[in-house]
């Protein structure tokens, strides 16, 4: 019960509704009460012969009167109870994204995104389980149950409600009984599903091996297999859930069982009327729903614990590198000056950085080579303040990173990520993405520099073509190219592409360098890349090799050093004729 | 989550198609519905005995012991039977739709197994495990609320009214003007429900796409500052969904079990009525009465069952056309002839083989060789020069039109595939190993013998099993994870070779594998080409110097052909890759 204590601030936000509502769920638990004992007296007055057209008339329209009302307050409880849980989850999802859009990569580098989807769907709908059906059954269970003991035993006989009693405890126990059964049976009935999905999942991934050998039909008798065993699993299962109802029954026949005897006994002994005793068996009826509640209750409160403290760990989760009090708030630019003695990725035992040392004038371009893991990436990381904690110092305008307004910085920084993630929108707003009310000329623009311009004119529907699943299907080139645009469009004082080139044509690669160039002569940039190529016109090029720097200089002073970078130029040479399949006329 | 609706009479179709699926069940149907039978006969007796009970003894005053005892025991027998049959009944039709969902279970994987290598290219695994397992529990759903409770509503229902009838025609009549009313909610609420709630299911998949693109675009959300522009359009999203929640919880609160109450309400009203009205003029019978609201009360209980079932039967339906989908599927495995030859010598031609994926770009060129038994071909060639082509045909993992593959001069085509799929052992770049241990994973679904399988990891020199604690019963996790590559080649290596190919198709592994096991592996693979004819892949030319026939391939053709030292001497292409991988700079 104490994710309700947990969820008061909600309550107290919506008190109003849960006030109105609760007040109408008692309202229908109190009216539920009128019509068995309407009946009662109908049926008495026909037995005794005593009922009249006016009192028939009464007796019809009093019923007619509160089903009505019934109908009306339950819809309106419905309304407003419901519609709070529902408005919980609104409210619960809208924290959650916010939260994540503060999150810091460190956290996005820990978990999972199949993870975080399950707290913002499956444990966010518990919890408005908890604030809809929870708070329903919770009050609607008590005033029920209460009301109807109090009429059955103030309005008709003490006694008989008593008696008709008896074997309800016997109810409680075992459906509680058998829900315990079930857990375990249940439990392994879903263990048997997901073998099952596991052996799917690892057939299909492994279909040529399977077809290669020749073994389908072996593989759909195991599956048939597995598959059977989750039916009798399912079918142990059923063998409880079938109790429970046949159970309920038989609880209630007995208990009405003895009101009929004892009923008749009081009625000859004219204790009470036979329109009691028949309004009497009609509250008996009500009774089962209160008694089943509470055993859901407890489910459902359990479940929404379990998942609001979830959420709660996400909520609570702190949002990364925060600024400074008193962070400057202009956009950093000039000169860049990267001095890094050593940096260890939080998690990892050896540094991935050491001795990284540079100096870029403004306008400028810096090209890093180096295989993968090299450290690339990791300077790169460190510029965007992705992580922070390292031993040195990057200075950009005179000031170091950390003391600007992280939003001023990235303001800066127009970065070309080497996953190129697209949103499936249009290219059109793709490329504007972080001006979305760009003109047209400008975004075109953008596109022509990158040139992705021509290939997204042969789309069907041109710029406002759709991307991804739902859309057009880009190649891995033209994704990397609209990323290109994308940073370009925020006009940025350095430009990052991270090895962002790598999977168009070398062609292509040439001309975007070269209208980079001319577009962005006064800013910096700085690219990284495996093909020599792309960073062979830089003012500076970094030969990387486990983290740190083996050779520094441009393409001719490296060349002319004979060393690796020279020798992974040659390379590069061979493989491009290898790739043109060069040599054979 | 793509399109949820579907048209009303595509609704039909996989319904229609769904209870098919019953039919060799009728016996079991038969038993559950004799059951279900039995106890709507005590449901509707059972008012009876207590209509009499309050006619003839307690409105008479007359408890004579012998008339009580008699009433009391068929009271009690009546509802242990009704018990007894309640839980058979549930329990069988559980049991009939679980194995008519195992049933369509067995189907689709069975059509999985048997569908061709483009439709494994075309659609992402994760889609058909889906199909398998989710969308059929979904169906399962449907089978066991919604289908077992019309039934049962159907029946306890006409039995009902069958015991009012015999009570009192005339009121049962009347009563039986409910029915439209029951039956148009029913139908207003189907009718509704299809639209609202299907809305909100598409509301949250949008609202879960949103969520999971911005999840993962999040480092480039915050590098260019959308956050807040992110946060207004899932507001706006997260808006609508609650709007169409809400909508939902407005037509749940009008249509379900608010108006079936109210309905019920109406039938009292009907029902005293009618008895109030018939006892001015002659007496009525207090036990009838309470008999008539009993029933009442009864007919009721299902009908709510039934109408929360309702809104999930559009999905089941949605999920059901998915799995018809993939068991209606046309690209099935390439068919063989079946013809009665069989793989002796295992000498292999390519004549003239084009071939395309997509019928529109050939990736494979008019491509001739043959392979002499006994003897080994090498393929070499950059990325998407048509190696793996040449062996995705030979494996008959496609279809092809133009050119011909034969076998000891046979078509391929032609034989039956247990003979090929015997005889041509193929051996994968990315070595596939399965959950279970390493003996499970040489044998596989064959009949191999302990001592068989050891054999095989000898042959291959994959002595690191020896070193294992449990040796060959050494479990092997998910995709063999807690193996190196090396080893996983190792294992694969002796899952074909226990099966003693005549041929070998080998892919060789691009990955970088560990110096200790590359060693064991270059001798394997010399040990295992020995006296086999074989076909490889190899991304590393010094794996392959010695093979008596080397091609390279370029863009689907053959831009040279020899041995290693002939090739060398051309000074062409394959000499530059040679240089390349040797890292020699001229």
């Amino acid at each position: 019960m104490k994710v309700f204590l947990k969820l008061g601030w909600f309550f107290k936000l919506q008190w109003r509704e849960y006030t109105i509502g609760i007040v109408m769920l008692i309202f229908v638990a109190l009216l539920q009460l009128v019509p068995p004992k309407i009946i009662g007296y109908t049926i008495d007055e026909i037995g005794t012969g005593t009922l009249t057209k006016s009192s028939l008339l009464k007796w019809i329209s009093i019923i007619a009167l509160v089903a009505l009302c019934m109908y009306v307050l339950r819809y309106y409880w419905r309304k407003m109870i419901f519609g709070s849980s529902n408005l919980l989850a609104k409210i619960m999802r809208e924290k959650l994204f916010r939260h994540f859009t503060k999150l810091g990569t460190s956290f996005y580098q820990q978990r999972r995104i199949g993870d975080l989807m399950a707290h913002a769907t499956n444990d966010v709908s518990a919890v408005q389980q908890t604030a809809g059906g929870g708070v329903l059954t919770l009050f609607d269970s008590i005033t029920t149950g209460g009301f109807v003991l109090i009429a059955m035993a103030f309005t008709i006989d003490w006694r008989l409600t008593l008696i008709a009693l008896i074997p309800m405890p016997l109810m409680a126990f075992s459906t509680s009984y058998y829900g315990k059964l079930i857990h375990q049976r249940f439990r392994d009935a879903q263990a048997a599903f997901s073998d099952l999905n596991d052996k799917t999942q690892e057939s299909i991934s492994g279909v040529k091996v399977i077809k290669s050998f020749g073994y389908q039909q072996e593989d759909i008798e195991d599956f048939t297999k597995l598959s059977k065993d989750v039916v009798d699993k399912n079918i142990r299962v059923a063998r409880i859930d079938s109790l429970f109802d046949p159970t309920i029954s038989l609880v209630i026949a007995i208990s009405y069982f003895l009101t009929l005897a004892f009923g008749a006994k009081f009625i000859v002994e004219d204790a009470m009327s036979i329109g009691d005793l028949v309004a009497f068996t009609a509250y008996l009826g009500l009774l089962v729903w209160p008694m089943l509640a509470i055993g859901m209750l407890f489910n459902i409160v359990e479940r929404g614990h379990a998942s609001y403290e979830r959420i709660e760990q996400i909520l609570n989760e702190p949002i990364g590198m925060e600024d400074r009090a008193d962070a400057l708030t202009h956009v950093p630019s000039g000169d860049l000056s990267f001095h890094i003695n050593s940096f260890t990725f939080p998690g990892d035992a050896t540094p991935s950085l050491r001795q990284v040392h540079f100096e870029l004038k403004e306008g400028q371009t810096l090209g890093i080579v180096g295989k993968t893991g090299a450290g690339k990436s990791a300077i790169l990381k460190l510029l965007l303040r992705q992580f922070d904690g390292f031993d040195g110092s990057i200075i950009l305008g005179g000031h170091t990173i950390e003391a600007y307004e992280k939003n001023k910085l990235r303001q800066a920084i127009g970065y070309v990520p080497q996953d190129h993630f697209l949103f499936s929108t249009t290219v059109y707003q793709n490329i504007a993405f972080a001006q979305v009310d760009a003109a047209t000329e400008e975004v075109e623009q953008a596109a022509k520099v990158a040139h992705i311009h021509e290939d997204i004119l042969r789309f069907s529907n041109g710029y406002e073509t759709v991307v991804g699943e739902r859309g057009v299907a880009l190649s891995g080139g033209q994704k990397q190219r609209i990323s290109i645009a994308r940073a370009l469009m925020m006009q940025p004082n350095v430009l990052i592409l991270d090895d962002s080139l790598s999977a168009v044509d070398a062609k292509t690669e040439e001309a975007i360098l070269e209208s980079l160039k001319m577009a962005r002569d006064k800013a910096t940039t700085i690219i990284t890349s495996h093909r020599l190529s792309a960073i062979q016109h830089a003012h500076i090029i970094l030969f990387m090799e486990n983290g740190t720097v083996v050779e520094k200089g441009t393409h001719e002073e490296l060349m002319e050093l004979q060393g690796r970078y020279y020798e992974m130029y040659q390379l590069q040479q061979l493989e491009q004729l290898v790739e043109q399949g060069g040599g054979t006329q | 989550m793509t399109n949820l609706t579907i048209s009303r009479q595509e609704q039909a179709t996989v319904l229609k198609r769904l209870i098919g699926y019953i039919r060799p069940h009728k016996k079991a149907l038969a038993i559950a519905i004799s059951i279900l039978l039995l106890s709507v006969v005590g449901e509707v007796l059972s008012p009876i005995i207590i209509k009499t009970f309050i006619d003839n003894h307690v409105m008479k005053m007359s408890f004579e012991t012998s008339a009580m005892v008699t009433l009391a025991i068929s009271f009690m027998f009546l509802e242990i039977v009704n018990v007894i049959c309640r839980y058979f009944q549930h329990l069988h039709f559980n049991m009939i739709a679980l194995r008519v969902v195992q049933q369509i279970r067995v189907d689709v994987y069975e059509k999985v197994q048997h569908l061709g290598m483009r439709y494994f290219d075309r659609v992402p695994a994760g889609a058909t495990v889906s199909r398998v397992t989710n969308d059929t529990e979904a169906i399962k759903d449907l089978f066991i609320n919604v289908f077992i409770a019309i039934v049962q509503a159907i029946f306890l229902i006409t039995g009902v009214f069958i015991a009012m009838f015999l009570l009192n025609a005339k009121l049962a009549v009347f009563v039986l003007f409910i029915l439209p009313a029951v039956v148009y909610v029913v139908y207003l609420y189907r009718k509704k429900s299809a639209v609202i709630y299907m809305a909100m299911r598409e509301k949250l998949s949008e609202l879960n796409a949103k969520l999971s693109e911005n999840l993962s675009g999040m480092s480039i959300i915050q590098m260019f500052r959308q956050e807040k522009r992110m946060n207004t359009e899932f507001d706006d999203i997260n808006e609508q969904h609650f709007a169409a929640m809400m909508n939902n919880t407005k037509l749940n609160s009008l249509l379900l079990r608010p108006i079936i109450d109210l309905i019920y309400f109406a039938t009292i009203v009907i029902l005293l009525s009618f008895f109030g009205i018939t006892s001015f003029t002659t007496a009525v019978e207090v036990g009838v009465v309470y008999a008539f609201v009993s029933y009442i009360n009864r007919f009721f209980e299902p009908i709510n069952q039934m109408m929360e079932q309702l809104a999930f039967l559009q999905q089941a339906v949605v999920a059901g056309k998915r799995v018809f989908d993939v068991l209606d599927e046309e690209d099935m495995e390439p068919a063989q002839q079946e013809k009665p030859y069989e793989i002796t010598a295992g000498k292999i031609e390519f004549k003239d083989v084009t071939f395309s994926y997509d019928g529109q770009t050939d990736v494979l060129k008019n491509i001739s060789f043959t392979v002499n038994p006994g003897e080994t071909v090498a393929l070499v060639g950059h990325t998407g020069s048509g190696k793996s082509s040449i062996i995705n045909l030979l494996m008959r993992f496609y279809e092809f039109e133009r050119g011909d593959i034969r076998i000891d001069g046979h078509s391929i085509k032609s034989y039956p595939q247990q003979q090929l799929r015997h005889k041509v052992g193929l051996v994968l770049q990315d070595p596939f190993l399965f959950y279970g241990t390493i003996a499970s994973n040489i044998r596989l679904f064959g009949r191999s013998t302990e001592q068989e399988i050891k054999e095989a990891a000898e042959f291959v020199r994959a002595d690191f099993i020896q070193e294992l604690p449990n040796q060959f019963e050494q479990h092997v996790t998910e995709r063999g994870s807690t193996y190196s590559s090396g080893q996983r080649q190792l294992i694969a290596f002796a899952r074909t070779m226990a099966r003693q190919p005549k041929i070998l198709v080998l892919d060789e592994a691009t990955a970088s594998i560990d110096t200790e096991t590359e060693v064991a592996i270059q001798e394997s693979l010399e040990r295992m080409r020995k006296g086999r004819t074989t076909i490889a892949i190899a991304h590393r030319l010094s794996t392959i110097q010695d093979a008596e026939q080397i091609l390279v391939l370029h863009h689907g053709e053959i831009v040279e052909r020899g041995n290693h030292q002939e090739l060398l001497a051309k000074k062409g292409l394959y000499h530059k890759m040679y240089l390349l991988q040797n890292s020699i700079v001229e």
